[in-house]
């Protein structure tokens, strides 16, 4: 064998102790990550042991002011889960929230929307109410249903509207598109296709991905939204903390 | 690794606060830890990076800091075009432009021009925009088209307004990731359609301290997530 193909052999076996060697430390890293993620998580469970025990005091007494409209976003799969989205609208309940929208992509929480009232003491369905008239002072908790039609979908059919009345005011010679497609146009035609529910101050995710599986994207300018992970490990003690932290929460809108 | 990551670079000013410096310092930070992440995303084979530079909110903030903000962005633009080039990196600018100073307006046309053939990584710089007035003029656009007779009312959905949006300047137009730092738990108005399906990373680190560290751990965070976009296992 030539020196050629000696050099070759040592750059092969070279390369291929650099390949090893860097995979195995990206796998390293993964597992420090993930060793970080487990004790990060051990952690969350115990502080939510302790609040729902009422040990941590600062979270006996919270302030709703600023939670005027919450929304509740489930993964379709977990939606099936009745019983536990209903144990979950009885904390919310409890801990006074009034105004609740539950969200999921497939409509499941939509299809059981009797269901879920039936099981609940004072609850009723969400009318559609002005922003600014939200009761936060009811006795009863309004509940609107909402899934992936109100959100892209119901944009598309608002738009539909605001298109035809662009088509007739250029036939008459009136209006610019510009007075036409504004942000108010917009959630009239949103409200007319059905889609009263205010923008919720508050959204909590329950799944595995910490994405709002095509919540109304029109909605969510400001809201704080906060992952909560599966629904079947809720804790009511987690429910409390992401209540109270955005009790805590100043916005400055950009300013 | 995720295709489109999408960052709210927050915090400057109360990186600056915190040092007892003037807000400017903290944006000039926030230019340093801009300038490393292009290069990560450059190294790891991100193909598109959209970075919320400033709100269409942002207007509202004093005249002052408003103005710095403008000559900034011209003068990091300016010294980073030869770079551009040499990384491959093509720029693209989304939002509403013609509120920016004259000067800063052709200066991103010129360089979208003269980046449009490269091909590394596309850097997507979200300037005066708004995810609301995004839909807004994709929907006006559509109209013109309506009006034009270049579309049937009917043929309107989802997939035209998409194809409107001002992300149709790439091929992945939705994000995989968004990472906001800072730690407030919000997405302030940006891309409000294309995150339907993005994974939400929120860090408590402000903006000028996120490095190579923390987008390790975002990405690493972004892989152990299990992502269906709405459909089932």
């Amino acid at each position: 064998m030539d020196f050629g193909d000696e050099v070759q052999k040592v750059y092969c076996w070279i390369s291929h102790i650099g390949s090893l060697g860097l995979k195995v430390l990206w796998h390293f890293l993964h597992f420090i990550v993930s060793v970080w993620f487990l004790a990060r998580q051990a952690a969350y469970v115990l502080e939510s042991c302790f609040i729902s025990s009422g040990l941590l005091k600062r979270y006996e007494a919270l302030n709703l002011g600023n939670l005027r409209y919450l929304a509740i976003v489930i993964e379709s799969e977990e939606a099936h889960q009745i019983p536990k989205v209903i144990e979950l609208l009885n904390w919310l309940a409890t801990i006074g929230v009034k105004h609740v929208c539950l969200y999921d992509n497939e409509g499941v929480l939509k299809k059981s929307k009797e269901a879920i009232l039936e099981k609940l003491t004072d609850a009723t369905l969400f009318e559609g109410v002005d922003e600014n008239n939200l009761l936060l002072d009811q006795e009863h908790i309004t509940l609107e249903f909402a899934s992936i039609s109100d959100g892209k979908g119901a944009v598309t059919k608002a738009a539909n509207i605001l298109f035809m009345k662009y088509l007739k005011s250029a036939d008459s010679g009136g209006s610019s598109a510009e007075s036409i497609f504004t942000e108010p146009h917009m959630a009239e035609a949103l409200k007319a296709v059905g889609c009263r529910g205010p923008d919720p101050d508050l959204l909590l995710i329950y799944g595995p991905a910490r994405c709002h599986l095509g919540f109304p994207a029109w909605r969510i300018r400001y809201t704080e939204i906060i992952h909560m992970g599966p629904l079947k490990s809720m804790k009511y003690g987690s429910l409390l903390k992401a209540i109270y932290k955005f009790s805590m929460v100043h916005q400055n809108y950009g300013t | 690794m995720p295709e489109h990551v999408a960052v709210i670079m927050d915090g400057n000013v109360r990186w600056a606060q915190k040092r007892g410096l003037p807000a400017a310092s903290g944006h000039q930070a926030g230019v340093r830890s801009l300038r490393e992440l292009v290069g990560l995303c450059c190294k790891w084979g991100i193909k598109v990076l959209s970075v919320f530079a400033f709100s269409y909110d942002n207007w509202s903030r004093s005249e002052g800091e408003v103005g710095f903000l403008m000559s900034l962005i011209e003068r990091v633009v300016k010294a980073e075009l030869p770079n551009f080039g040499r990384e491959g990196i093509r720029v693209s600018v989304i939002g509403d432009l013609s509120k920016l100073p004259e000067q800063l307006q052709k200066l991103i046309i010129d360089v979208e021009e003269t980046t449009k053939e490269n091909s590394r990584l596309q850097f997507i710089v979200a300037l005066s925009y708004s995810g609301q007035c995004d839909i807004l003029q994709a929907c006006k656009n559509i109209g013109y088209k309506v009006k034009d007779g270049l579309i049937e009312p009917e043929d309107i959905n989802k997939s035209l307004i998409e194809q409107e949006l001002q992300t149709n300047c790439t091929e992945f137009p939705f994000p995989d990731l968004l990472i906001r730092t800072s730690g407030e738990l919000r997405v302030s108005n940006f891309m409000l359609w294309q995150i339907a399906y993005t994974e939400l990373c929120f860090f408590s680190t402000l903006w000028p301290d996120f490095g190579k560290d923390e987008f390790v751990e975002a990405l690493s965070s972004f892989q152990k997530r299990q992502r269906r976009y709405g459909g089932r296992n």
